[in-house]
């Protein structure tokens, strides 16, 4: 029996597998069968319910799936997996640092905050220009700006590392 | 008689345009970057030809280029879509010069609208009423302080060559007003190469509606009715829909004939749209005419059975048009959304890569103008628009459940699309009433970024993306108990049902 832990925004839930088909989805017990019609198109049949579903994997832990247009993205780790995961967490909350990563190819057209700098989550800190258009890259933590990476009216690749915040 | 048409664009438009070539025997020519090897586009026409790098100004932008392959080719007309070169009137110039039909109004029409003092001017003379303001340029500061008392704080900045919110500033204070003209006349001036700036009175949360028109080369023009399309987030529109769903008779009459006098106003023909501020107090301001086929055409087309683009063909070619006004009723109601490939929780950030997989909605009252096809390539040089789905029914509230019935089927995977957010957008009380205005993504859903709008929607489907989430990474995992075996041959009810 594995025990899988799936995080969904910050939601997680517990999920068992009994069986080949059957589950245990936080405390509850479901049937299930799955079939593959191409790398990234899958039905699932839960109980009587067969739902058609896109999905793409990541990463060994990240998947993002589409089901009648809601989208998830998901994080899905073992038992094992997730403690691991809290221990290096709460490791880098020691020693608190954050590196905003470029979220997408583009052009650095300004950069909003320099080496020492406060900055509290959601503040702009880079305007990065991509398919026309400029886009703010903000902070994903509160702190002093450390380091500044990114160099202005320079082109950045989808995540390189741009600014730390400690 | 037009028989090659050479389109000068990309994405959806340039296969839409294909499709109207098609259905006329007319010849398509397609135009592509190096970016666009991999476009529906290319492998929608007749011939295609590869005309530069990437970078728009080194092939979709470059008029001399493109003129010069038409000449080759020997196309005989150019349609150019939207953006790009459709509004450019020195292209439109070079196309008359080369004796190559422009699908499209003259380039004169195009010079008096492309000028926005100009346009208000001339929209004045022909009772067409405009936002009250300057119909010239700012002279003095003392002149300028003097209209905006006159007209009413607050007031906009705009620059007479302008567009996409340069040179524009909101005035709440008279304080503020000597810094903004300079500003305002600086940023224009480098953006435009003409500083001249207007003022007009700040209008307090109108509905954007426009009117399509079709004028041919003869005299006549007809209206095919109004089109809402005031959701927008930051001046990006996302959903249109046709009619307006709050315009009464009287006032669609006075809107309708606004816009064909502003038609009649600069001698146009091809299809346009008059666009229209429409405030609290049911005032129209004329706003701007776009010389050009509109990425909403859809939904007018929906509500009124006429192919746009077929009638530009006929127009530019010489044709009288055979629709007359009398002929035309509103037809049920149409909308359409318009799915873009960026991750809206990301504050709106485009997604690029490649399409890997797509199953497009169908059935009843639903069509899809899409520019992307299996493993199309969607780069950061472009537009990341990647389809519209157009939803139609006999009134609005069976256009809008088609459009969530067609949302819940389309698949999308390679690239994080806006399509979730629209169950947000179409079952939000104030989308459903009508009352919508310009600014209600901004207040109602821009606060919600990133994530908490999908608090307000029912969750059907968590439980289904947790469930398999942790059945692939057990499938794929080394340890695994169990044989999970996820074929397609895999058949569901191998026991049938029995009642017990």
């Amino acid at each position: 029996m594995t025990d899988y832990i799936v995080s969904i925004d910050k939601k997680k839930h517990t999920l068992k597998i009994l069986s080949n088909k059957r589950v245990q989805l936080n405390g509850n017990k479901h049937e299930v069968e799955l079939s593959q019609l191409s790398k990234y198109a899958y039905l699932l049949k839960i109980d009587n319910t067969i739902h058609h579903v896109t999905s793409e994997k990541l990463s060994n832990q990240n998947y993002s799936f589409t089901i009648n247009g809601s989208h998830y993205n998901t994080t899905v780790r073992t038992n094992l997996e997730e403690k691991a995961n809290e221990y290096l967490q709460n490791k880098a909350k020691e020693s608190g640092t954050e590196i905003i990563k470029s979220p997408m190819p583009g052009l650095i057209v300004k950069i909003l905050k320099q080496v020492g700098d406060n900055v509290e989550v959601g503040d702009p800190l880079i305007l990065l220009e991509a398919m026309k258009m400029e886009n703010e890259i903000r902070a994903s933590a509160s702190g002093i700006v450390k380091s500044v990476s990114a160099k202005e009216n320079s082109s950045v690749e989808k995540g390189q590392a741009l600014l730390e915040i400690s | 008689m037009i028989k090659k048409i050479l389109i000068a664009n990309r994405g959806e438009i340039a296969v839409r345009i294909a499709k109207a070539c098609k259905e006329m025997g007319i010849t398509s020519v397609a135009v592509y970057s190096d970016a666009d090897k991999s476009s529906l586009h290319v492998r929608v026409v007749d011939e295609a030809y590869h005309i530069g790098s990437s970078v728009a100004a080194e092939s979709y932008l470059d008029g001399d280029k493109i003129i010069t392959l038409a000449k080759i080719i020997s196309a005989d007309a150019i349609h150019p879509g939207y953006g790009f070169l459709s509004e450019n009137s020195n292209f439109i110039k070079k196309c008359e010069e080369a004796n190559i039909i422009f699908i499209g109004p003259s380039s004169k029409s195009v010079e008096m609208m492309g000028n926005k003092t100009t346009a208000r001017t001339i929209m004045k003379k022909n009772n067409v009423p405009i936002v009250p303001g300057t119909t010239e340029g700012i002279k003095s500061y003392e002149d300028a302080e003097k209209i905006s008392k006159e007209v009413g704080l607050p007031i906009m900045l705009k620059a007479a060559s302008g567009g996409g919110g340069k040179g524009m500033r909101r005035i709440d204070k008279i304080e503020d007003l000597k810094a903004a003209i300079s500003s305002a006349q600086n940023e224009a001036r480098k953006a435009f190469g003409d500083d001249t700036i207007y003022i007009e009175k700040f209008v307090e949360n109108p509905k954007h509606i426009e009117v399509q028109i079709l004028a041919d080369k003869h005299g006549n023009y007809i209206h095919l009715f109004e089109r809402d399309c005031s959701i927008q987030r930051r001046h990006q529109k996302v959903v249109e829909e046709a009619p307006a769903p709050t315009l009464t008779k009287e006032l669609r009459a006075q809107v309708t004939t606004a816009a064909l006098n502003a038609a009649k106003a600069c001698n146009y023909y091809n299809a346009g749209t008059i666009e229209f501020l429409y405030d609290q107090n049911e005032n129209f301001y004329f706003l701007e005419m776009n010389t050009r086929l509109q990425v909403e055409h859809p939904v007018t087309e929906a509500i009124t059975g006429i192919d746009l683009v077929k009638e530009q063909i006929k127009i530019a070619q010489g044709d009288v048009l055979n629709v007359q006004q009398d002929d035309l009723n509103i037809m049920g109601h149409s909308i359409e959304c318009r799915v873009y490939a960026e991750d809206v929780d990301s504050n709106f950030a485009p997604s690029t890569g490649k399409i890997l997989h797509h199953r497009l909605p169908s059935g009843p009252g639903i069509r899809v103008d899409r520019g992307i096809d299996i493993l199309s390539e969607i780069s950061v040089y472009y537009d990341p628009m990647l389809s519209k789905v157009i939803a139609h029914g006999q009134d609005r509230e069976e256009a809008i459940a088609r459009m969530n019935r067609a949302l819940e089927e389309y698949q999308i995977a390679g690239v994080t699309t806006n399509i979730h957010s629209f169950q947000w957008i179409l079952n939000h009380p104030d989308f459903a009433d009508g009352t919508f205005d310009n600014n209600f993504l901004d207040r109602e859903f821009l606060p919600l970024l990133p994530g908490e709008w999908k608090n307000e929607l029912d969750d059907k489907y968590e439980n289904v993306a947790t469930i398999l989430s942790a059945l692939l990474k057990d499938r794929d995992s080394k340890t695994k108990p169990f044989k999970r075996e996820c074929k397609p041959e895999n058949r569901w009810g191998k026991e049938n049902y029995e009642p017990s």
